[in-house]
């Protein structure tokens, strides 16, 4: 019999081997190698209709149901469309937004935190590029760069929050408060004239990091020698053991007799109530607490403050606030015209009113009218002199949080000079 | 050759048998454990088509101590992983033995608890954070109402302490659970071999060393081997009551390497990965070999 014609026999170790085989192949053809796919890029078709029904992927579980109403207003007018919210925690899609939304199966429209997120997505080739699209003119001019990369519109940030101290103002008058103070010395004096009035000038939740650095923005905005310090930190040009650094970890040592006790293990939601029960006369957060806080409850008027860690001279900035939830148009969608009409729909200065209102939160399309009484409060500080948050200058999040934690710590009790030579080695590490 | 057929052979479809669970074998831990062997040998970022290859750099950095944040996890680990073991299986074991028959009281408490087992970490994690929290949790709070004021804690703001909390929470969320394993395999202990040993004069502790423990060890051996894996993956409870990213205090293996993958640093974390799947395995085999050798000596 030739051999071609003879039958296959199989004993067991070849069965098991031709198995293991099989296993190892397959394995090894599914590894293709990292980076083997990327992102598209290119610009995002304009002037098309809305016929296709997109995901809007977000995280902003909060701002469901005011979204919910504005895509309803979309798809009246634009009856072959829809828009479904895909929502994800934020941490999580802090962690996982570009390996979701790389596919295309989801995010036809999303948004991007600024900073890291924006950058990486950038990188990813993520966004369709916004340059030619008409609508964005209706953006304030300030605020548009957030989402730029080399003079390319990539994204358009369209929330605007003020990260700094928000305070209660009827309790700051009780205290005898008659004008905010413009220096560090009347910043500490402010403190003590609130802690003789018996109450926690400042509640900070340094045990919660996310909401514990905000401060971090006004405390470093004029101390800082030049305002992209966080890059030059992770460039290695600037070092957490010099002197302005140590200036400012020391301020904060002078700020944790005016915090409540254990200041460095508070999480927020006890210090909200706080603030809410009006024990605090500070809550050393951002502006978006303000809505937190009436919804506690609250009757109190609020507005921001921030310290001012120089002279009045010297300082250059009067607050911070960040322009961040950047919309972008999925660059891997097949599903682009809808959601650049859904981005232009957003764009639209009444519906742009109707998010800002409905959320309690700015939002960076110029002609708003706002009438949430706290947003028309804190609305002059839109015009004001404030810094872009400095702490999403940092692009590597190990960076950042040694940074930031010296601070923490220096609450806690440790020396600034400790503080800083343990955040610096940190650093140091992680930028080789 | 041995042939898969014939007298006394089983038939070769047979072994087609095993071929589903093969298939989910090598689909979800044979592939990802590969690919994060070729990952943890580049500087992938997770989303650029480029990168480098560094060869073995990462596992070097790591091994020898080139990265403090890491060296910084492995330790609390190490110290969560002691604390937790211990505790929990004394705590579990000393439950079972009091909880052993099957009274109604006794069903009623082991189910009390069993309680915090079937809540999420989530869950435990809010409630603890609450409980921990120094101004107005309840453990400060009654401090304070007593005039111990100097006993009040940071809890987890104390960097000197922050770990053990979160370990005392670990153990409050899973000590019921392991409790009704040990009950398990206390109960498959003959009643012969104490009837026999009170014979013979032993006391309560005697029967316990004589009995109970040595036969109790498979039981053991699996309680502690969970615990150990569960106490390397306490991913939800740290990020539940440390914040994301958690504070250096706080930060255990698992939530490392979870912020070096949102760091954008995939082969790097793939690095990480290997190295705590071969953490867990020496730990556990050491762990294995010294429970073997306390219950032969008993």
């Amino acid at each position: 019999m030739p051999s071609s014609h003879r039958p296959i026999t199989v004993d067991r170790r070849g069965f098991l081997g031709l198995v293991g085989a099989a296993g190892l192949s397959y394995a090894a053809t599914s590894c293709a190698g990292p980076g083997s796919t990327s992102g598209g890029g290119g610009a995002a078709p304009t002037g098309g209709s809305a016929t296709d029904t997109i995901s809007f992927a977000h995280w902003r579980a909060e701002d469901q149901q005011v979204f919910d109403k504005i895509i309803a207003g979309f798809v009246d007018g634009n009856a072959d469309a829809g828009v479904k919210q895909d929502i994800s925690p934020s941490q999580d899609y802090q962690s996982s937004a570009i390996q979701r939304l790389r596919g295309g199966e989801v995010g036809d429209a999303f948004t991007a935190f600024r900073g890291a997120q924006f950058e990486d997505m950038v990188s990813a080739g993520l966004f369709a590029e916004l340059t030619d699209q008409d609508f964005t003119s209706g953006y304030s001019e300030r605020f548009t760069p957030v989402g730029q990369k080399d003079g390319t519109q990539y994204g358009l940030p369209y929330q605007v929050v003020f990260l700094q101290p928000i305070y209660n103002v009827d309790l700051f008058e009780k205290a005898g408060v008659s004008e905010l103070p413009k220096d560090w010395d009347g910043f500490l004096a402010l403190c003590e004239q609130l802690r003789s009035a018996d109450v926690t000038p400042i509640a900070w939740p340094g045990g919660d990091a996310g909401n514990a650095a905000q401060l971090f923005n006004s405390m470093t905005m004029n101390n800082a020698p030049s305002d992209d310090f966080g890059t030059k930190i992770e460039a290695g040009e600037y070092k957490c053991t010099d002197d302005w650094f140590l200036k400012t970890l020391g301020q904060y040592a002078e700020l944790a007799p005016y915090m409540q006790k254990n200041a460095s293990g508070s999480a927020p939601e006890p210090l909200q109530q706080l603030f809410n029960e009006q024990k605090a006369g500070m809550l050393a957060t951002g502006s978006y607490h303000i809505a937190a806080t009436r919804a506690l409850g609250a009757e109190f008027a609020m507005d921001i403050l921030a310290p001012i860690t120089t002279t009045a001279d010297e300082a250059r900035y009067e607050g911070v606030h960040n322009a961040t939830f950047i919309l972008g148009v999925n660059s891997s969608s097949d599903k682009q015209e809808t959601a650049v009409a859904w981005l232009e729909h957003l764009s639209d200065p009444e519906v742009a009113g109707e998010y800002a209102n409905g959320t309690a939160q700015h939002v960076t399309v110029d002609g708003v009218e706002y009438t949430n009484a706290d947003l028309k409060r804190i609305e002059p500080w839109l015009s004001k002199n404030t810094a872009l948050a400095p702490r999403y200058q940092f692009l590597d999040l190990d960076v950042e949080a040694a940074v930031e934690a010296a601070c923490v710590a220096v609450v806690g009790g440790q020396s600034p000079e400790q503080a800083a030579e343990e955040a610096q080695k940190i650093v140091d590490e992680q930028i080789g | 050759m041995t042939k898969l057929t014939g007298p006394g052979r089983p038939h070769p479809a047979l072994y087609l048998f095993p071929l589903p669970a093969v298939v989910l074998y090598v689909v979800f831990f044979v592939i990802p454990t590969v690919q994060a062997v070729q990952y943890a040998t580049t500087d992938w970022d997770g989303f650029t088509p480029d990168y480098e290859s560094v060869g073995a750099d990462n596992l070097v950095k790591l091994a020898t101590g080139g990265d403090s944040l890491f060296t910084n996890a492995l330790t609390n680990n190490l110290t969560f992983l002691l604390v937790v073991v211990v505790l929990q299986t004394l705590l579990s074991l000393g439950l079972a033995l009091m909880l052993l028959r099957n009274s109604k009281v006794s069903v009623f408490v082991r189910s009390v608890y069993f309680l915090p087992a079937i809540l999420s970490s989530v869950s435990v994690a809010f409630i603890w954070r609450f409980i921990y929290d120094p101004n107005v949790g309840p453990i400060n709070q009654a401090l304070g109402a007593v005039g111990l004021e100097s006993l009040q804690s940071g809890f987890l703001g104390d960097p000197d302490q922050a770990i053990y909390w979160v370990a005392m929470t670990q153990v409050w969320a899973h000590a019921g659970q392991l409790m009704v394993i040990f009950i398990a395999g206390l109960q498959q202990i003959p009643e012969d071999l104490y009837e026999a040993a009170r014979l013979d004069g032993a006391g309560r502790w005697q029967q316990f060393r004589h009995v109970t423990w040595p036969l109790v060890a498979p039981t053991t051996a699996i309680v502690v081997a969970y615990t150990t894996i569960q106490s390397f993956k306490a991913f939800d409870l740290i990020l539940g009551l440390g914040g994301n990213p958690p504070r250096g205090s706080l930060d255990i293996l698992s939530t490392r390497i979870y912020t070096t993958f949102t760091n954008s640093e995939f082969g790097y974390a793939a690095a990480q990965s290997l190295l705590f799947m071969a953490i867990i395995l020496a730990v556990t085999v050491l762990q294995r070999r010294a429970l073997a050798l306390t219950q032969r000596g008993a």
